[in-house]
């Protein structure tokens, strides 16, 4: 975010005051991430307060260790990192579709390599029962997976909606390939590994009692995302890769006449995100004890609402991995608080789908905004 | 009026009539496009229009079309007041232009395409009969029977057949006033003769016909008079049989040298680029060479292929055969990354559409040539890369707010301030300036030219592609002309003027020998 900090606060005229460190916070939070922590209020006072003067039940569980640590901060984790990676790909004016696939791929890989069962794990490659190595493998598999999809868009030239549209079916395919006959891998038996889902850090720091419930320490699921965001965030705000990445999405042509190498970028960053696609799937195979190739069905469509809902524009070059995470959460809440309140799940999806229409109606309504007031600008300069 | 014959039925026949231009101007932002042309074009005389690029024919034309409104001046016929706030309205008036590529749809023939919004129906259908009819008929009449086959569909015609369906339009609604926005551009010779006799059959009609081209053979040959535009002002209004080619360029140029920015003599040094037998979809074996030190004009018309040569050697457009030399090896580029490794720069043409990333900051935009020169490990050395690009902020006086501001929020001149920056910073051996002052105020042009001027004193070699000739002549220390993917002429920068540049931009198209059709303007811009 510092790169928005010191844009916004050039501007100041009030060096010193009260208004300049106003201007300041807000900076460091980057303007546009503003509203969403505004909406993030809002959504979790009509949980808590409001939900209850209509006479819903269960507003009141929302702030309880039991519900932010356990359902909260862990029901977000795979979402989010699959909208981290999505954030990349999306801010460079393109899109994968294909995510939720790479990530049954990658579940099915891990579990495979780890218990030495399915079409891959029978080869005997690599020793069974190491957890890192099965890690590394599912990674590794989403990597091979954002290749692929990087290369049918840069050397053949496919569209990418279409292009990892027709990978979403394919990876999806392959998913079920290399898991045993297509039935899911068992991983009850690997305590390791499967601690990746259940682990808990601080357990023992003495935090106050909430809502009722005691402090059950930090998710090692929520560790992670909070790693790889920081991790992109990093990659996107100080180096020569999100450079190219913003400046492809901002203008593509310009880009490649200043001497960026366009399918190098773009190859990349189908590796980033099928690698943290990948890493998804692997940890959704520690969450449900088993490698699955539907594990991942579905995700990429939440995944693209965050991206959105966090600012990022359609036409690309505008977005942040900050705002990718408030907006994560926000949708977490969202569908936390629906399951609080007792929504039913198909509930649950039609507010989903309003809420991706609603969030890129928003990025389309700014990107007019913008044009208006360049085009201004530059009339009147 | 043998019009009537092609004319819907049930409209009123147009009555001929003088077209009076008073006193029309037309700004737009940065240029002021037409100053107060007033001028009658009359029922039964082809006017021609010409002038260079730039000196307005086109927002003229527009105008008449009601594609534009003026800010000031009236269009009447007979007296009568006319106001446009749209072609259609244009249309009914009588009033006509056919443009180079005129509007088809692609998917219906070319009976349809003609017929458009008026077809004839039968029981509330389509009555193929009486249209196919209608359109032979009217076909056979105005001479262009086996040109345009009727089954052919709107995306199958070529340039020539294109303009044939507009211009059949007009005839079938009636038209006392038809424009032809450099008609024979596409056309082949067969066509060209065609298309004349069918000219001068309207303007016997009684029709009054405008026709805008760049061949003065052409104009001299089919025109009864000639109006000369420059700068957006009317020069001159004179029959054909009183002018000459070279009367006529004169009046086209008309500047003196002095008002325009002088090069400073420079010491030339080694070759440091050589461009050898070049073809590509664009060029038909272009040679050139530029010294360091060296300021290179490249002059000529729109859709001569000078960007697309700048391009070309940039690596951004293929190239067929041919050899590239740099500092006196070959060089085998084939992607722009490649060019600035090997050290070229090159400003293209259309600043926001290729030159910047108009919603990132001054910072990226300026540092992007030069990314790796100032990261470590792939990540960005913040303060290195502001210091160099502050101090070219600095040094070619760029008004801005910051470094961090949105490049879109800069003005024109600004902008390309910026694009430069971004070339100085990468110390390029050659730099390719595609129209750098284009639609930018006069004190940035002359702040660029001073900057250029400097560049190659200090060593670099400059091609520099403009179609304002007198900064090509101002600036150049050589110039190549270029027309239709050849390079039709050299001249020193000494011996140069614009009537000597004009007569090789425009000598009469080589293409035709060879029988390569001469490309549009707009395929060649694009």
């Amino acid at each position: 975010m510092s790169k928005e900090a010191t844009v916004q606060s050039t501007p100041s005229t009030n060096p010193g005051g009260r208004n300049d460190i106003f201007k300041r916070v807000i900076g460091a939070i980057g303007a546009d991430n503003l509203s969403l922590l505004f909406a993030l209020l809002v959504l979790i006072l009509l949980i808590t307060l409001v939900s209850g003067w209509f006479g819903f039940q269960g507003g009141d569980k929302f702030f309880s260790w039991q519900n932010l640590m356990n359902s909260l901060a862990q029901a977000i984790v795979i979402v989010g990192l699959l909208a981290i990676g999505e954030t990349v790909v999306i801010i460079a004016g393109a899109l994968d579709i294909s995510v939720g696939s790479i990530a049954s791929i990658g579940s099915v890989v891990s579990a495979s390599v780890l218990v030495g069962a399915g079409t891959f794990g029978v080869l005997g490659l690599v020793p069974e029962g190491n957890m890192w190595i099965a890690v590394a493998a599912g990674i590794i598999a989403g990597c091979l997976a954002g290749v692929v999809n990087g290369l049918i868009v840069t050397v053949l030239r496919v569209n990418p909606i279409i292009a990892t549209l027709g990978t979403l079916a394919a990876f999806s395919g392959v998913a079920f390939l290399l898991a045993a006959d297509g039935k899911p891998i068992g991983v009850l038996t690997q305590p390791e590994f499967t601690w990746l889902a259940q682990g808990r850090f601080l357990t023992n720091a003495h935090i106050p009692t909430l809502g009722g419930s005691k402090w059950t320490g930090i998710p090692v699921l929520t560790v992670i995302l909070i790693l790889v965001a920081i991790f992109v965030h990093i990659l996107m705000t100080y180096t020569d890769f999100g450079r190219a990445i913003y400046a492809i999405g901002g203008n593509a042509t310009a880009a490649r006449l200043a001497g960026i190498n366009l399918s190098r970028v773009r190859v990349l960053m189908y590796v980033l995100s099928g690698g943290i696609a990948g890493l998804a799937g692997v940890l959704l195979t520690a969450r449900t004890t088993s490698g699955n190739p539907i594990n991942g069905t579905g995700l990429e469509l939440q995944a693209i609402t965050a991206v959105f809902l966090g600012g990022a524009a359609t036409a690309g070059g505008k977005g942040t991995v900050v705002g990718t995470f408030l907006a994560v959460i926000l949708v977490g809440v969202l569908n936390n608080g629906m399951n609080l309140l007792g929504f039913n799940t198909f509930v649950q999806r039609v507010a989903l789908g309003l809420l991706l229409i609603a969030a890129v109606a928003i990025s389309q309504w700014r990107q007019a905004r913008a044009e208006r007031a360049r085009t201004r600008i530059a009339a009147e300069a | 009026m043998t019009m009537t014959a092609v004319a819907n039925a049930d409209a009123p026949p147009i009555p001929p009539g003088t077209l009076e231009i008073r006193n029309i101007s037309k700004a737009f932002p940065n240029i002021q496009a037409l100053t107060d042309v007033s001028l009658d074009i009359q029922p039964g005389e082809i006017l021609a229009f010409i002038g260079e690029n730039g000196a307005g024919k086109s927002t003229l034309l527009k105008i008449i079309n009601g594609d534009y409104q003026p800010d000031s001046g009236t269009l009447s016929i007979n007296d009568q007041k006319l106001t446009f706030a749209n072609p259609s309205q244009a249309h009914k008036a009588g009033i006509r232009v056919i443009y180079q590529e005129p509007e088809i749809v692609p998917g219906v023939d070319v009976a349809e395409n003609i017929w458009v919004g008026e077809l004839p129906k039968r029981f509330g259908m389509l009555d193929r009969r009486r249209l196919n009819e209608m359109v032979e008929q009217s076909l056979v009449e105005y001479g262009f029977e086996g040109v345009l086959p009727l089954n052919l569909y709107g995306d199958e015609l070529s340039s020539a057949q294109r303009q044939l369906v507009e211009i059949m339009r007009a005839l079938k609604s009636g038209v006392r006033v038809l424009a032809l926005d450099e008609p024979t551009s596409s056309l082949t010779d067969e066509e060209v003769n065609r298309l004349f006799s069918l000219v001068r059959r309207l303007r016997d009609e009684g029709v009054a016909i405008i026709y805008v081209s760049h061949r003065i053979k052409e104009i001299l040959q089919l025109c009864d008079r000639i109006a000369v535009l420059r700068d957006g002002r009317l020069i001159a209004v004179k029959p054909a049989a009183e002018l000459t080619e070279d009367e006529i360029v004169r009046l086209m140029v008309g500047r003196k040298l002095s008002d325009v920015f002088q090069r400073h003599p420079a010491n030339t040094g080694q070759e440091v680029l050589k461009v050898e037998n070049v073809y590509s979809n664009w060029h038909h074996g272009v040679s050139f060479y530029i010294n360091t030190g060296e300021v290179v004009g490249f002059s000529g018309l729109i859709g001569a292929g000078r960007s697309e040569l700048a391009k070309v050697i940039f690596g951004d457009l293929p190239i067929i055969s041919g050899r590239i030399v740099l500092d006196g090896q070959d060089v085998n580029i084939r992607r722009p990354d490649q060019a600035i490794g090997k050290g070229i720069g090159f400003a293209p043409e259309d600043r926001k559409r290729e030159g910047l990333v108009l919603i990132r900051s001054v910072l990226e935009n300026a540092s992007m040539a030069i990314l790796r020169q100032v990261s470590r490990f792939h990540f960005v050395r913040n303060h290195l890369e502001r210091e160099v690009v502050s101090s070219y902020v600095e040094k070619l006086q760029i008004r801005t707010p910051s470094v961090d501001q949105e490049v879109g929020k800069l003005s024109g001149g600004n902008q390309q301030k910026v694009v430069l920056a971004r070339w100085l910073a990468a110390k390029p051996k050659v730099l390719i300036l595609d129209e750098p002052t284009r639609g930018i105020d006069v004190g940035a042009k002359a702040e660029i030219y001073r900057l250029i001027d400097n560049l190659a004193n200090q060593g670099l070699g400059i091609m520099f592609i403009s179609s304002e000739l007198p900064e090509i002549l101002g600036l150049s220390d050589r110039i190549y002309v270029m027309q239709n993917g050849r390079i039709t002429g050299e001249l020193s920068g000494a011996e140069a003027t614009e009537e000597s540049i004009l007569k090789l931009a425009m000598a009469e198209h080589l293409s035709r020998q060879d029988g390569t059709p001469a490309k549009s303007e707009k395929d060649i811009i694009q």
